[in-house]
């Protein structure tokens, strides 16, 4: 009973655009309908492929997305859709399973959703001027990741390039701009207290991670 | 070639039907169909399944334009699956070019229900199965929709 208990919550609280969670993709949800607005968009029905323009907004159960261009590839009868590009002034906003929010900002998000050998990915990648705020906790990288199915946010970035975090939006608890790339130490480690930061993993260059970036 | 062949039989039918209403009112200039239904149907060697289902309330001749209301346009695969279904108050479809257009509003969904697309405003290229919305686009995605049966 508990596994089946468990199985429906993980397939509510999954996140991202779609409803399919790893193995819980054959249970049966009642999950509202993905909106996608915009003021004027162009279909490719050959190809599959949308472009939507202008005040674009994505309305999902677990997340609000708004920008001003986004395409989509759109699925087959029954199926869901696989991967977005989200262009300018993306802002997403996300509630996870424990009702803790996400806000993120940056000029470019994609979302990509697969299945390969029955382990489902899916994840939302920020680039340019990536921000996240989650809970009381501020995060900059290129690129972060969200990855939807096990909540975790990564992110990879090049020896140079500005990462920082911040417990509150007021006072900055680690700067990794300084020489970080030859540590592969996790950066909260430092001065967060334990638990402080949960569900972020942070990582130097080269790294041959999950992140799938377009 | 053979889809503008097709394109060209579809609108052949259409305005056919329409020279049928033509030869019965004795109104040579201004003809127009009522009801009307037409299909296309697949290159071989899918010839004898259809491909499209144009039907509408009315359509009347306007020199190379087809002005059609109550506009309902269905699409299959090759193995007679429904696709698409387009519904479209009021349209005037090129029959030169292959383009409809409206200044209304216009309804796409998929045979099954599980998505849809709405909006005001939208010119259809016919040649290259392209969709232009101009105001107010609203895309509903459903989930778990389940897939269509072969008709």
């Amino acid at each position: 009973m508990k596994k089946i208990y468990l199985i429906a919550l993980l397939a509510l609280v999954g996140g991202g655009w779609s409803h399919a969670q790893t193995n819980a993709a054959a249970v049966s949800t009642s999950r509202a309908p993905t909106i996608i607005t915009s003021e004027r968009a162009d279909f490719d029905l050959a190809e599959r492929h949308a472009v939507y323009r202008g005040n674009v907004r994505v309305d999902d159960p677990q997340m609000k997305l708004t920008c001003e261009e986004l395409t989509a590839d759109l699925p087959q009868s029954g199926g869901q859709i696989n991967h977005l590009v989200a262009l300018t002034n993306v802002v997403m906003d996300s509630v996870d399973e424990k009702g803790q929010t996400k806000h993120a900002t940056s000029d470019k998000a994609v979302y990509d959703y697969n299945v390969v050998n029955g382990v489902t990915n899916e994840s939302v990648t920020l680039s340019g001027n990536a921000k996240v705020k989650d809970g009381p906790n501020w995060m900059t990288g290129e690129p972060i990741t969200f990855y939807l199915v096990n909540h975790t946010l990564h992110t990879m970035h090049a020896e140079n390039e500005k990462m920082l975090i911040y417990q509150n939006a007021t006072s900055a608890m680690v700067n990794t701009n300084t020489p970080v790339a030859n540590t592969n130490l996790p950066v909260a480690n430092t001065n967060f207290p334990p638990g402080t930061i949960q569900n972020i993993d942070l990582m130097t260059l080269p790294q041959s991670g999950p992140t799938t970036t377009h | 070639m053979k889809k503008t062949l097709n394109n060209a039989v579809l609108v052949l039918s259409v305005v056919a039907a329409l020279g049928f209403c033509v030869v019965r009112a004795q109104q040579p200039a201004k003809g127009h169909a009522n009801d009307f239904s037409s299909v296309e149907y697949f290159e071989p060697p899918h010839q004898t399944s259809i491909k499209t289902r144009l039907s509408g309330a009315q359509a009347q001749p306007q020199g190379e334009l087809l002005v059609i209301q109550q506009l309902k346009l269905e699409t299959f695969d090759s193995n007679g699956v429904p696709g698409l279904v387009v519904k479209a108050p009021h349209c005037v479809y090129d029959t030169i070019h292959g383009l409809a257009s409206s200044a209304g509003h216009l309804r796409l969904e998929t045979a099954d229900g599980s998505s849809h697309v709405e909006g005001d405003g939208f010119l259809w290229r016919q040649t290259n199965s392209f969709l232009t919305i101009s105001n107010n686009v609203q895309t509903v995605i459903e989930a778990g929709a389940k897939k269509p049966t072969g008709s």
